[in-house]
């Protein structure tokens, strides 16, 4: 009777196997791109798909925006175009708390959530009268309001060329190099990871997904959902406020025109591709929307004027070709995968299981 | 002592459409299951709404009336702070949380209980329904018309409330599933003591299955009483069929 019950050598390490796997990668990941090397194996550019720290460090920028997004659009069923806005609101309040009032970049991080979660929590007032197109319309007008205003304060305050930004430090830790900025970035997306996970499996964040999947059920079961919008709107905007900032301060210097309508669409683009309602789908979207261009970048030597259409493209016309696979590729996900790489992902997990079991 | 829901003279509007209940008054005794019968559009779902507050939802308002649950009066009070002074709804249409797995709808519906209380409500449940015991796991939006239809009354029950409002329960389900569902109905009124009132196009059914029963015509009530003085009485047959149809031709 033992003979069909032959299941495959054990291939899968334990959960804390893959855990230590994974720390150890995501540790080793900056030794390996500042020396080019693996384990004293030297790596051509290409081999390392033309990646440096710095897009890495602005891919786990963009999972802050991401991740914020997807919890309000994904989890809570709010979509928002203004998320751009929240970039500059705390960009602007870093410029403000940093730059005029000299606070330390604890507090300024601080005070960038906070002012994140007050414009958040205003920009979140027509949800309670408005619906659905009309409410994505709102956001639209508050991604306008912000984008002014800081135009205003950027030229009260500075001048045409930027906010400029120093160097942030933590005590003696001053974060002026990429590593040192991989090593901080790289703990609070794992941290803001967790947060926004627990709260998902907590009673507000059931009763957040409850309201998303149908309001009137959820209010018919005790969800007051007008203040459960108010507060996804404060969490999610005081999330990307914090990547705003940090952003900013990557940067060392940013204009208004940093925070316009395409940066706040490629953060819906970014939970689309990874998969909406996803905390790790957007980790993935967030990696893809950012690291494919320099990948594509990087094929470019390896082509000339001979290869041919696509060749031709990558020497000639790099940016445009981009945007061209981008949109595709948006396009791709929305019709044959509208819940994104995480939908894929739980599709091929569900054949294997049933593929285990098959008789 | 006061009945755990009572109706004084409550009149509904829609901004759209003008009046949709006219000076009704209706009560629901502790424990008592009450049928609330009538055509379409004879204002059933109206009162429903009225009742669990979600009238402004639908741009409609209370007019004149007061609706008291337990001897509070409760016209006005948004839905959610309704649940949580034991008014339990089981919407039109199963409504359930697709998305979510049976027991996180469940989970939601327990909110309102201390957190002690959530897995006895569970236990409950799923002892009532064994079957959402055995989906536990599944998102709810892919189970059976049935199971949806079981889970959204476990999901309203699990909160322990003292009126039950059933909206259209047997809506595109089979009969015998229905009949099943309704004896669990019967059984949860037992054992929680929970008064009911039930919504249902299949008059018979709630009939046979309801202590008493209105029948609402174009807003208001034209008949009520024990379930069985309402079944005999001929305004039942026309009301449901049309006065044409009963009066001109009384032979097949």
């Amino acid at each position: 009777m033992n003979t069909t019950n032959s299941q495959p050598p054990a291939t899968n390490f334990s959960a804390w196997g893959w855990l230590i796997f994974w720390a150890g990668a995501l540790a080793y990941l900056p030794t390996l791109l500042t020396e080019r090397a693996l384990f004293g194996m030297a790596l051509s550019n290409t081999q390392l798909l033309n990646l440096g720290l710095t897009q890495i460090n602005l891919m786990l920028i963009s999972m802050l925006g991401a991740l914020s997004l997807n919890y309000l659009t994904g989890c809570a069923g709010l979509i928002s175009i203004g998320h751009a806005a929240f970039f500059a609101t705390g960009a602007m309040a870093a410029a403000i708390f940093d730059n005029q009032l000299g606070w330390p970049f604890p507090l300024v991080l601080l005070a960038c959530g906070l002012s994140g979660a007050l414009v958040g929590t205003l920009a979140g007032l027509p949800s309670l009268r408005v619906r659905g197109l009309y409410f994505v319309l709102s956001t639209l007008a508050v991604h306008y309001v912000v984008a002014y205003v800081f135009l205003e304060y950027q030229f009260k305050f500075f001048d045409v060329v930027g906010i400029p930004y120093a160097a942030p430090r933590i005590g003696d830790f001053e974060l002026n190099t990429p590593v040192r900025w991989y090593a901080f970035l790289l703990p609070l997306v794992v941290l803001v990871y967790l947060g926004l996970k627990a709260s998902l499996q907590s009673r507000e964040g059931l009763a957040m997904r409850a309201m998303r999947d149908h309001e009137l059920a959820a209010t018919s079961v005790g969800v007051d959902v007008r203040i459960l919008r108010l507060k996804a709107f404060g969490l999610s905007s005081a999330i990307a406020s914090v990547g705003g900032a940090l952003f900013a301060y990557y940067l060392s210097n940013v204009t208004s025109e940093a925070f316009n309508i395409s940066f706040a669409i490629q953060f819906i683009a970014m939970i689309i591709i990874g998969g909406m309602g996803s905390l790790p789908g957007s980790l993935v979207g967030a990696a893809i929307w950012l690291l494919l261009p320099s990948i594509i970048g990087g094929l470019s030597p390896q082509s000339n004027e001979d290869g041919g259409f696509i060749g031709k493209m990558l020497v000639e016309n790099r940016a445009q070709l981009v945007q061209l696979i981008f949109s595709l590729l948006v396009i791709v996900f929305l019709i044959f995968a509208p819940d994104g790489v995480a939908g894929l992902a739980r599709n091929l997990k569900n054949r294997i299981a049933a593929w285990r079991q098959r008789p | 002592m006061s009945p755990v829901l009572d109706i004084q003279g409550l009149s509904v509007a829609y901004n759209r459409k003008g009046l949709a209940l006219e000076d009704v008054h209706m009560h629901v005794p502790k424990g008592g299951i009450v049928a609330l019968l009538g055509a379409n559009g004879a204002g059933k779902t109206t009162l429903i709404r009225a009742v669990t507050g979600l009238l402004d939802l639908h741009q409609g308002h209370i007019t004149a009336g007061q609706v008291r649950l337990s001897g509070q009066i409760v016209s006005g009070l948004p839905a959610h702070r309704l649940v949580r002074l034991g008014m339990g709804q089981v919407p039109e249409g199963r409504l359930v949380f697709k998305h979510l797995s049976v027991e996180e709808n469940l989970r939601v519906g327990a909110a309102v209980l201390p957190r002690a209380q959530v897995q006895d409500g569970l236990d409950a449940v799923y002892h009532l329904f064994p079957r959402l015991l055995e989906r536990r796991q599944q998102a709810a939006g892919w189970m059976s018309g049935g199971e949806q239809q079981m889970l959204a009354l476990g999901r309203a029950m699990i909160a322990k409330p003292k009126l039950l409002l059933v909206d259209e329960l047997s809506l595109g389900l089979a009969p015998l599933i229905v009949r099943d569902i309704y004896k669990q109905l019967l059984v949860i009124g037992e054992t929680l003591g929970t008064a009911m009132l039930v919504v249902e196009q299949n008059a018979n059914l709630a009939l046979s299955f309801a202590q008493s029963a209105y029948l609402l015509k174009q807003g208001r009530v034209v008949l009520s009483g024990s379930a069985a003085e309402v079944a005999a009485n001929p305004l039942m047959k026309t009301s449901y069929l049309g006065e044409a149809k009963v009066a001109g031709k009384s032979t097949p």
